[in-house]
């Protein structure tokens, strides 16, 4: 049996991430059943963990478990019992008992559950967990923010989310806040970006009021700190920090950090607060797969109470990958574009409304890229276009090429004519309208004209 | 006896930049986003980009002059951006806000900003929520081209998007007519399709001739027609060879 859970333990620490190999699968143990040798426990440290590679890994340990043994076995899960277990049977039920004792007890001493203090946490009440999109890119993140949520200070501490720029990190952590907020108001939280609580310190330093900024961050419940990566080589910051971070791990309050790489990673970050950060969890998001980026346009769609036609989600999906903010802006726009316009929200619409954000039209064009686009699109030379040469082959290039540096430039006529080896600007007035008078009935011509226009412009 | 080159008083129309005064052309929702900004219940926050001589600044300036009868306005135009100074004089650091709730905070020109002025634009996102500020910004450049910070640079992304469309020739010389028409000009009408046909084709170019051609006409007492658009064109350019040689 235990070369069996050995021959497990490799399996999927060559499958998963370190990280997640870490978290999930090496703190489990396997046991067998003294009465019936197919039976198996599978034990795991706390509950959110069992949850968690019940969902997940044990499909997958059973299959090893046929290939490995000739008879069929069962996996039972289940918590270590003899450790005290952080996490609740009924998380819910006890943390809103616990909140309710704690405010009570507190309100009585200082009566501050009011929306002054709501403010002093700095949380943006619209990121919750309700309006968070969850997907394959941060469930993991988003599961284990919630565990944190229901126990704070308890489960994961400190819990170190990180990932690329705009992909949800702050929703998460105010989320995180909020949630706690909402459990127990009379906690003291604060939400802080790295570069407030840098120049919070700064001023204090200035102000001569080191000790009650550090009273301050020492005194909290819930310290949730944003992109801690900005702590680059300022090492005055990082060591207050540091006893702020171990001053509240101490006390058993809960700290949440966000960052845009893996803590090991982060710039002029030093090594002593960088293990500390592994003390706890560190949790992934990854940038949304297009189905993600579709939810989160419906849901946001839906938030501002706006119908929006599948394919329109789809388009803006498409084209906005990298993260949610600009997906939201492109969103913004098309909704702001219907309502002038008094249209209905549909996919003509949208590409219409999407033209200022994703193409940029207004891009600075010169008459030499023009020259070099039409003479490759026709494979000419660009000196035939300079050149005396008047066949067909050569001059419906050339007005083209003229008519796009009209439509497409500021430069004068003479400019261009000259441009054009030489040429009068009469010759381009020429060009101009012959070409607008063709391309109304060659539809290849006006065919040619857009394909070349959206090089250009791209 | 030579002709008497009349000397002029200084009496140019003034002409602020002003909403109405932009030629709209293909911008109407533009506009009209704009003109929302000026009241105080309105917390958009909206981003314009487009080259130079597009008009960027001319409306930023306008929507300002628009709001301050409505609304705390704070205008940084871009030479106080470049510098840096626009954003130093003022705390915009958490606790001591000295932006007042419900300002409209307008920023020209942001592919400027060095470091320390993304640094202030940055926070400042961050401060708008708290405030409730409403954000005019602009940019040579769409967000997804800006060269800035990327956590910045999303950050313009997420905000309301308008591209200023180039004017057509013929809204140009619409935009012309009017110009003359409103300093009183008598100008030939041949006089715009001219300047079309030869000269640089912008806006501000054109306007720049424009008033060009108003100071020599009344200086030497001559109609605005084509031969007088002429010279003045050939003067420029000699004096721009001049200069070159």
């Amino acid at each position: 049996m235990r070369e069996f859970w050995s021959i497990c333990l490799s399996w999927f620490e060559q499958e998963l991430p370190a990280q997640q190999f870490n978290t999930w699968i090496k703190g489990l143990r396997l046991e067998i059943d003294p009465n019936d040798s197919t039976r198996y426990q599978l034990i795991a440290p706390n509950r959110f963990i069992m949850q968690w590679v019940r969902e997940r890994y044990l499909t997958q340990i059973e299959t090893l478990g046929n290939e490995f043994f000739t008879h069929p076995i069962t996996i039972q899960l289940s918590v270590n019992e003899s450790i005290p277990e952080s996490s609740p049977s009924s998380p819910e039920l006890e943390s809103i008992t616990e909140a309710f004792q704690k405010t009570t007890t507190k309100t009585i001493s200082s009566p501050k559950n009011t929306g002054v203090d709501y403010a002093k946490t700095h949380l943006n009440h619209e990121f919750t967990f309700d309006t968070l999109v969850t997907g394959r890119a941060n469930d993991l993140a988003r599961a284990a923010a919630q565990q944190v949520a229901m126990n704070p200070g308890t489960s994961y501490n400190p819990l170190f989310i990180y990932g690329g720029v705009g992909l949800g990190k702050t929703h998460l952590i105010h989320a995180i806040g909020n949630s706690i907020y909402a459990a127990n108001p009379a906690m003291e939280i604060r939400y802080v970006h790295a570069e407030d609580y840098f120049s919070d310190m700064v001023r204090a330093f200035q102000q001569n009021s080191r000790d009650s900024f550090k009273q301050y961050y020492r005194s909290l419940d819930l310290l949730l700190i944003d992109d801690i990566q900005f702590f680059n080589r300022k090492d005055r910051t990082q060591e207050e920090f540091f006893y702020a971070f171990n001053a509240l791990i101490e006390a058993k309050k809960q700290i949440i950090i966000t960052s845009d790489t893996y803590p090991k990673d982060v710039q002029g970050l030093e090594e002593r607060l960088i293990s500390r950060f592994d003390w706890g969890l560190t949790v992934t998001i990854d940038p949304p797969e297009l189905e993600m980026r579709i939810a989160i346009l419906k849901k946001k769609a839906e938030a501002e109470r706006v119908s929006i036609p599948d394919e329109v989600c789809f388009l803006i999906a498409k084209n906005l990958r990298s993260n949610v903010r600009e997906l939201e802006g492109a969103l913004n726009r098309v909704i702001a574009y219907a309502g002038f316009h008094g249209k209905e929200i549909s996919l003509d619409v949208a590409k219409d409304a999407l033209r200022d954000i994703i193409s940029a039209t207004n891009r600075q064009i010169s008459l030499e890229q023009i020259q070099k686009t039409v003479s490759d699109f026709y494979k000419i030379k660009v000196s035939e276009l300079h050149s005396k040469k008047r066949t067909r082959a050569i001059a419906r290039p050339r007005q083209i090429a003229m008519w796009l540096a009209r439509e497409l430039t500021s430069h004068s006529l003479p400019e261009i004519g000259d441009f054009f080896g030489g040429r009068d600007h009469t010759t381009v007035i020429h060009a101009c309208r012959t070409i607008t008078e063709i391309k109304i009935n060659d539809l290849e011509i006006s065919n040619n004209l857009h394909v070349l226009i959206q090089t250009l412009k791209t | 006896m030579t002709l008497q080159q009349q000397l002029l008083l200084d009496l140019q129309l003034d002409q602020p930049p002003t909403l109405e005064n932009f030629v709209a052309g293909a911008n109407a929702e533009l506009i009209a986003r704009l003109r929302s900004l000026t009241d105080h219940h309105h917390f958009d926050a909206v981003y314009l980009w487009g080259p130079a001589g597009c008009g960027k600044s001319h409306l930023l300036a306008a929507t300002a002059n628009a709001a301050s009868a409505k609304r705390p306005v704070i205008f940084l135009p871009v030479e106080k951006v470049l510098s840096g100074d626009g954003f130093k004089s003022r705390s915009l650091d958490g606790a001591d806000v000295t932006v007042v709730s419900g300002s409209l905070l307008v920023i020209d020109e942001i592919q400027a900003l060095d470091e320390e002025g993304q640094r202030a634009l940055f926070r400042l996102f961050n401060t708008a929520r708290f405030l409730g500020l409403a954000l005019l910004l602009s940019g040579t450049e769409p967000p997804m081209q800006l060269a800035l910070r990327e956590d910045l640079r999303t950050r313009i992304g997420q905000m309301l998007i308008y591209e200023i469309h180039r004017l057509s020739d013929e809204e140009k010389a619409a935009a012309l007519a009017h110009h003359a028409q409103l300093r009183g000009m008598l100008m030939d009408p041949g006089v715009v399709q001219y300047l079309l046909r030869h000269g640089r084709r912008d806006l501000p170019s054109l306007m720049h001739m424009l008033e060009s051609l108003d100071r020599i006409s009344l200086e030497q007492h001559r109609p605005l027609t084509v031969p007088l658009v002429r010279e003045l064109m050939q003067t420029t350019l000699d004096t721009v060879n001049t200069d070159l040689s």
